[in-house]
């Protein structure tokens, strides 16, 4: 994890060929199990090991690393990306929580019905959601024209080519990695749990704040840490919807590699940004292990 | 989050007081209706367990027993009808303000909670102080045997652990009444037997009532003051459960009751609680008539209650020839052939005279008392 040449995404898969086979299953002989894993591993050395460590060789060069910490705009961006990924972050669990509620408290249709609205942005391309937030919130445009059609506002307000639009276009695409996982840990409460609080003497909100909430929080968690590492690659948005002081680390890279046509610089940026996502996802999880003594038990 | 009624809980009696206190604890149903489209779980059922009673709702799955419960409890509406507590009718109480214990099939624990933080549960949703409330929860759990282990959490516990869990936090706020849900349902069988016993045993000393639902018929033999059989949302018979078992009104309670032989008959008179009827190949004999009223009638005569007689003997027998044997440690079953009815008959292991095989001629018999005339359902 602290290495650099360890990324974020291998994590899972060393997790996986570690892992004991699961409980009441036959033990495979260790043959067998490298033979099913083959595929990953082969795919894993070719498309992502191998390029990775190109990455790697790359950025030794021309003491890339000393540059690009040196240049202003990366410390801004790197700051920029971590304040963009954690507010959307919140916005997107916060929201994502409140749907997965609904989704879970209607019958059985209405659920299909709204997890095909929620699953709506995420077929859609990301490109597409942008400029559709971007007609939408230009001065001229519908959120700006129903306000001031309603005389709520004089004049049009900035909603566009700021941090505002960035948050709003990255949580509309990310509210479909919030609501599931979250609705995975609602659907996963035994409905009883719920009418014995009520039978206890518990209201509405104490069922929700003593219940619901502490059972879901491992989702939640879930769900924070996946919008926040995704987060943290946003690309296409800041430039679509966000001003020239929105732009995050994403962009510097692209602006390394095309621009300057610097990929030392930009493979520094890159793996930088990947320690520091692995830092910031190592320690969530220790404060998460720590905190959750539900999950210990 | 605190419970917005200031229901007095550390005096139980104080909310009855106002009611009579003689009701205390009652809970009535009268003419209640459940339905679902045009189905009816539950119909005109009236019920009403008394203050301390222990009333068991006996019936297969669909009888419409959990449906009832429900209802009690709060978490269904009636579709007509009223449900009295403590004398008071409750249609428009919410499940949190009708101050009953339930204990439910899974025990509901709440797993992010230790055994301990459960049972404070609903004395916190009460408003009661963090120190009396400790104080009471280890006191409900010493009651059901867990002193000590209130720091354990749920998933650390054994089943049977887990239920008294349940139980101590049903009964640590002194609710009017225990609702009991299928609760020894994921026990085993010896464990089960225990906490039968135990469940009882708290109830006698609490003096609680209490409504359980079960499909078990030895559970429900075994712990009741009173069972009430339910059949497609109607109650088909109740009373003590050694009178449901002894007496059943139909073929269908004698059935879902322990196992019986039925003997088709014809009624020649009927007197005073007995009846003269003619069994066909069995001869006229004279059984317990409770007076119930069909187009069929047959008797019905549990495999215990049929002995061996001597041949001698008048009333109420027959002759016929032994199929089988089986020993069932404690009691051998025997399988006859009387006429063209096979029957079943069962004794006890120990006074058994030995050396009746197979095909060897036998004559049976059973008191007038033992016997008991009942309608064919059709």
């Amino acid at each position: 994890m602290t290495s650099t040449a360890t990324p974020v995404a291998a994590t899972p898969v060393t997790a996986a060929v570690g892992a004991d086979p699961p409980r009441g299953r036959p033990r495979r002989p260790r043959s067998a199990w490298l033979l099913l894993l083959a595929p990953v591993l082969v795919f894993d050395a070719v498309l992502f090991l191998t390029p990775i460590g190109r990455l790697v060789t790359q950025s030794t060069h021309d003491q890339a690393y000393q540059r690009v910490l040196k240049d202003p705009l990366v410390v801004r961006s790197m700051l920029n990306t971590f304040e963009i990924s954690a507010l959307s972050t919140l916005a997107t669990v916060v929201i994502g929580y409140l749907l997965a509620v609904v989704i879970w408290r209607r019958g059985p249709l209405m659920r299909v019905i709204l997890f095909a609205l929620v699953l709506l942005p995420f077929w859609t391309g990301v490109l597409v959601k942008n400029f559709a937030w971007a007609v939408l919130l230009q001065d001229n445009g519908l959120v700006n024209s129903a306000l001031q059609g309603l005389g709520i506002t004089d004049g049009p307000l900035a909603l566009l080519h700021n941090r505002f639009a960035v948050i709003v276009g990255m949580v509309h695409y990310l509210l479909p990695y919030a609501v599931f996982p979250i609705f995975a840990a609602l659907a996963a409460i035994d409905d009883r749990l719920e009418l014995a609080a009520r039978s206890l003497g518990a209201g509405e909100a104490s069922v929700f704040r003593r219940i619901i909430l502490p059972l879901t929080v491992p989702g939640v968690s879930a769900a924070g840490l996946l919008v926040f590492i995704i987060s943290t690659g946003f690309f296409i948005t800041p430039v679509v919807l966000g001003g020239p002081g929105d732009m995050m680390i994403a962009n510097e890279i692209d602006f390394y590699a095309r621009q300057l046509t610097d990929f030392a610089g930009a493979s520094a940026l890159a793996l930088l940004l990947t320690l520091v996502v692995s830092v910031l996802v190592a320690a969530y999880q220790r404060i998460l292990r720590a905190g959750g003594e539900y999950e210990a038990g | 989050m605190k419970s917005p009624t200031p229901t007095p809980t550390t005096t139980p009696s104080t909310p009855a007081a106002a009611a009579g206190d003689e009701r205390r604890g009652s809970i009535e149903l009268r003419r209640v209706r459940k339905t679902y489209g045009n189905l009816a779980a539950v119909d005109d059922l009236d019920l009403t367990v008394r203050p301390g009673e222990f009333v068991t709702l006996l019936g297969p799955s669909g009888s419409g027993k959990t449906t009832t419960m429900m209802m009690v409890a709060g978490f269904e509406e009636l579709t007509s009808g009223t449900v009295l507590i403590d004398g008071k009718p409750v249609d428009r109480l919410p499940p949190k303000d009708r101050n009953l214990g339930v204990v439910f099939q899974s025990y509901a624990l709440f797993p992010h909670m230790s055994a301990a933080q459960n049972v404070e549960f609903p004395l916190r949703m009460r408003g009661v102080r963090a120190g009396e409330r400790r104080k009471r929860a280890e006191e409900a759990l010493a009651r059901v045997g867990l002193a000590g282990l209130g720091d354990r959490r749920p998933r650390q516990m054994s089943g049977g652990q887990q239920q008294r869990v349940a139980l101590a936090r049903a009964l640590v706020f002194n609710p009017a009444a225990l609702l009991l849900d299928e609760p020894m349902a994921a026990l085993d069988k010896r464990l089960r037997e225990q906490m039968q016993d135990e469940v009882k045993t708290l109830q006698r000393a609490l003096g609680i009532s209490v409504l359980f639902v079960t499909h078990d018929q030895d559970e429900a033999m075994s712990m009741s003051d009173r069972i009430v059989v339910m059949r497609d949302g109607r109650i088909v018979q109740e009373g003590a459960p050694e009178d449901v078992y002894a007496h059943p009104r139909t073929d269908w309670v004698a059935n879902f009751l322990g196992d019986t032989n039925l003997l088709p008959c014809k009624v020649l008179e009927r007197k005073d609680g007995v009846a003269v009827v003619d069994l066909g190949s069995w001869g006229v004999g004279r059984v317990r008539d409770l007076g119930a009223r069909g187009d069929t009638y047959a008797v019905s005569i549990r495999p215990e209650h049929l002995r061996f007689v001597d041949a001698e003997r008048t009333e109420n027998r027959a002759t016929g020839r032994v199929l089988s044997s089986t020993s069932l440690g404690a009691t051998i079953r025997h399988r006859l052939r009387v006429g063209e009815k096979d029957i079943v008959m069962r004794e006890l292991s120990a006074g058994t005279r030995a050396g009746r095989g197979p095909d060897d001629e036998v004559s049976v018999g059973w008191t007038q008392d033992e016997a008991q005339l009942l309608v064919l359902e059709p």
